[in-house]
């Protein structure tokens, strides 16, 4: 059953105030003004056994992605299709309020809306993933691992499951006579598009990107928002207790969709550089 | 594949492409909760029940300022053309979620500390749409509860099928249109409580669908708000 | 005085625009006066106020309230009074200032499942509410039959000065004792006490339409096999 279990600090009365004035000001506890992110460091491959991998740091929140692409049998209304998953953990090393266990719904949420960013933006062409149609497809298991918590997960675990995809590379498998037979190339994922995920935190009036784990101790509500490289919108999630109103909403869709073609400049980049060694 | 909207702009259900399902709500429906809610939309047929305030369980979970909200979104394994498995799935958890999260900012938990504010939503059919039914049905259910709200809260799905902004989606435009865009309000104050999306839209179709929905959500008030008249004036069955 | 207007409201309903106080289930922003609950608002010269047409009891200091005793320890007794929170009679309110809990037995006064009448001494949000059985007929029921009736029920069931009760009381020949909790205990003999909850339930039911007493009237009339006692009608809940 959901209910809302407090996963930060205790927020004391002057830090409260001191965030309040701070972005009436347009100045945040670290420095940052509203609109800004913080640092992003994108490393790819860190995993070599994994098909692909990203570690991605987006200051102090860390988040690893794994890729395996194996054999599976496609979902019996998709026959044509390969299959894509997307698993989160948030780990117990991450954060002192995180314990061992299946997942709760916060990382429930979290996997889902990573998964909804790259689904429905249709970043692989799931098409090109069957092997024999309606028998054997390609099964892409995307498994998030959460190293540190400093807030704004969503955007961290999706920057590096994106990347993790885009940088895969698997051995194709041809069926011959029954028999599986794998090749010895190796392929990239049938990626057409790099989906970015731009979160906001709502304080009172205020709207500010990337928020971290104090500033998430205080806000209201959240709007996750995921854009594909033409610019479409291809995923929304509104979280918390709070509300908007529609000019807020309308606002903040041109903010993050600005600050997603920024992003998607970084991603692509790190993939392209990656590719080069 | 069959064709979603025909060239009249006919849906394949024969509705318009504005035009809502049919909805049809009571509230006050199960003797044991403090509040009750049924709901038919379109398919969807969605009980809500509320308990509380009442005494938090487990005590560790209980809030010094505010009562805790509770919410389960649950399907019946016979609800969906194929069985499903009762235990919650990943899709049932994320919807309680995002359903106690478009609820709590119209209750005044902070008049009850200390206290547990429970939501149960059964789906016992399902159709396109569930988690919008759901809300409305369970912000009924807590004005049935007699819990103080600053407004009622509504919810109605708009989505983008065959190219074009529909309201509203069943079942099939769902799962073979481009695009859901579920919502959820309050009316009154004009504040947006759910929103989420699937599907790619450009810069102008969210506009047009975001706007659709809240005016859509409007038209689902007032239903609401004549089921809950409807409930506290009864009629008299044998006049 | 000015009259006083009614009407059907559910939260986030716009009661009234202007200069006007909320009182009670409402609450003001900006310019105008909106409804918290489902209910019939009440704007008696600039206060505003919401009837409550549903919801659990809400203690209010002074009220009188027939509660159950589920629990008792060496130093109170727990009450549940149809709230959000337990109640506490605690010993020294029974015992006095000599109570000792080495000495004093509690069950002795009261015990598990007893039903008592007692006042709400003390509460707000952030304590629980703490009960008193110091004060005239406060203090355990020996007998008779406990209905439970919905809190938002008890100003239909007491009527206008007491007149419904009394109706209930006079034409069964039984004692209605009511609290503002909803409990209520009839006392009486058992045929008689079954005809006076007949009547409570049937208030309860109608508790909202026109006509209440009437409705009641007839029905005791009926029951009783001769005239009820009639008194003035009445349309208020208050």
């Amino acid at each position: 059953m959901s209910a809302a279990e407090r996963k930060h600090e205790f927020v004391d009365v002057l830090r409260r105030q001191q965030i309040e004035e701070g972005l009436a000001a347009d100045r945040r506890l670290d420095g940052r003004k509203a609109n800004e992110t913080r640092e992003l460091s994108i490393e790819v491959g860190p995993v070599v056994k994994a098909n692909g991998s990203a570690l991605v740091r987006l200051g102090n929140t860390a988040v690893m992605v794994g890729v395996k692409i194996l054999q599976g049998t496609p979902f019996p209304d998709t026959p044509d299709q390969g299959v894509l998953t997307v698993n989160a953990d948030v780990l117990p090393i991450s954060s002192p309020y995180e314990e061992p266990g299946p997942p709760d719904e916060d990382t429930i949420e979290l996997a889902r809306v990573v998964d909804r960013g790259i689904r429905e933006s249709h970043m692989v062409d799931m098409k090109e993933l069957a092997v024999e149609p309606g028998k054997k497809v390609y099964a892409v298991f995307v498994d998030v691992a959460v190293l540190d918590v400093d807030g704004n997960l969503f955007d961290a675990t999706s920057y590096a499951a994106v990347t993790a995809l885009a940088s895969a590379r698997f051995k194709k498998v041809s069926v011959k006579d029954g028999e599986v037979v794998q090749m010895e190339e190796m392929v990239k994922l049938p990626v057409s598009t790099i989906p970015v995920s731009v979160t906001a935190g709502k304080v009172g009036e205020f709207l500010f990107l990337d928020p971290t784990g104090t500033e998430e101790a205080v806000m209201e509500a959240r709007m996750t928002t995921t854009f594909d490289s033409e610019d479409n919108l291809c995923a929304t999630q509104k979280g918390g207790e709070g509300f908007f109103t529609p000019e807020e909403v309308l606002r903040q869709m041109e903010v993050a969709r600005a600050k997603a073609k920024e992003i998607r400049a970084k991603i692509k980049e790190a993939v392209k550089n990656a590719g080069k060694e | 594949m069959t064709e979603l909207i025909n060239a009249r702009n006919i849906r394949i259900d024969g509705r318009k492409l504005d035009e809502l399902r049919p909805i049809k709500l009571k509230v006050g429906v199960l003797n044991n909760a403090d509040g009750s809610a049924y709901i038919e939309w379109g398919r969807n047929k969605i009980m809500a029940a509320v308990y509380g305030p009442k005494e938090c369980h487990p005590k560790h979970k209980m809030l010094a300022d505010r009562a805790l909200l509770k919410c389960r979104y649950h399907m019946t394994p016979f609800s969906v053309d194929d069985r499903k498995p009762p235990q919650p799935s990943r899709r049932e958890v994320e919807l309680s979620k995002i359903i106690r999260e478009a609820l709590a900012p119209a209750i005044l938990l902070e008049e009850f500390p200390r206290t547990a504010i429970e939501i149960y939503v059964e789906v016992l059919q399902s159709d396109g749409g569930s988690r919008v039914a759901s809300i409305t049905a369970a912000s009924a259910a807590l004005a049935d509860a007699g819990i103080p709200m600053r407004d009622l809260v509504v919810g109605c799905a708009v989505g983008k099928v065959a190219g074009k902004i529909v309201a509203d989606l069943n079942d099939t435009e769902d799962k073979e249109g481009d695009v859901d865009l579920p919502v959820a309000c309050m009316p009154n104050l004009n504040l947006v409580t759910l929103l989420q999306s699937d599907g790619a839209m450009s810069k102008e179709d969210f506009e047009e669908a975001f706007k659709m929905a809240l005016e859509k959500c409007r038209y689902v008030y007032d239903l609401q708000r004549q089921a809950l008249l409807e409930g506290y004036t009864p009629q008299k069955e044998d006049e | 005085m000015s009259k006083i207007q009614r009407k059907f409201v559910v939260p986030g309903d716009l009661v009234v625009k202007g200069d006007f106080e909320p009182v009670a289930n409402a609450y003001r922003d900006a310019d105008a006066v909106y409804a918290l609950k489902v209910g019939l608002s009440e704007i008696e010269g600039d206060k505003v106020r919401i009837i409550p047409l549903a919801g659990r009891y809400i203690p209010r200091i002074d009220d009188p309230v027939v509660g159950i005793v589920t629990d008792v320890n060496a130093f109170a007794w727990t009450v549940e009074i149809n709230s959000f929170f337990p109640a506490f009679i605690t010993a020294s309110d029974v015992f006095g200032k000599r109570f000792s809990p080495e000495r004093d037995d509690l069950t002795r006064m009261f015990n598990m499942g007893d039903v008592v009448l007692a006042r709400v001494a003390a509460f707000d949000r952030f304590k629980d509410p703490m009960l008193s059985v110091a004060g005239p007929r406060l203090g355990a029921i020996r007998g008779g039959q406990l209905v439970k009736v919905s809190p938002v029920k008890v100003p239909r069931l007491i009527g206008r000065r007491g007149a419904m009760t009394k109706m209930i009381e006079d034409s069964t020949g039984t004692r209605i004792t009511i609290g503002q909790n909803g409990y209520t205990v009839i006392t009486g003999p058992p045929d008689k006490m079954l005809v006076a909850s007949q009547a409570i339930e049937l208030v309860e039911t109608d508790a909202h339409m026109a006509g209440l007493t009437e409705t009641v009237q007839a029905f005791l009339t009926k029951s009783m096999g001769r005239n009820a006692v009639i008194p003035e009608p009445d349309y208020d809940g208050e």
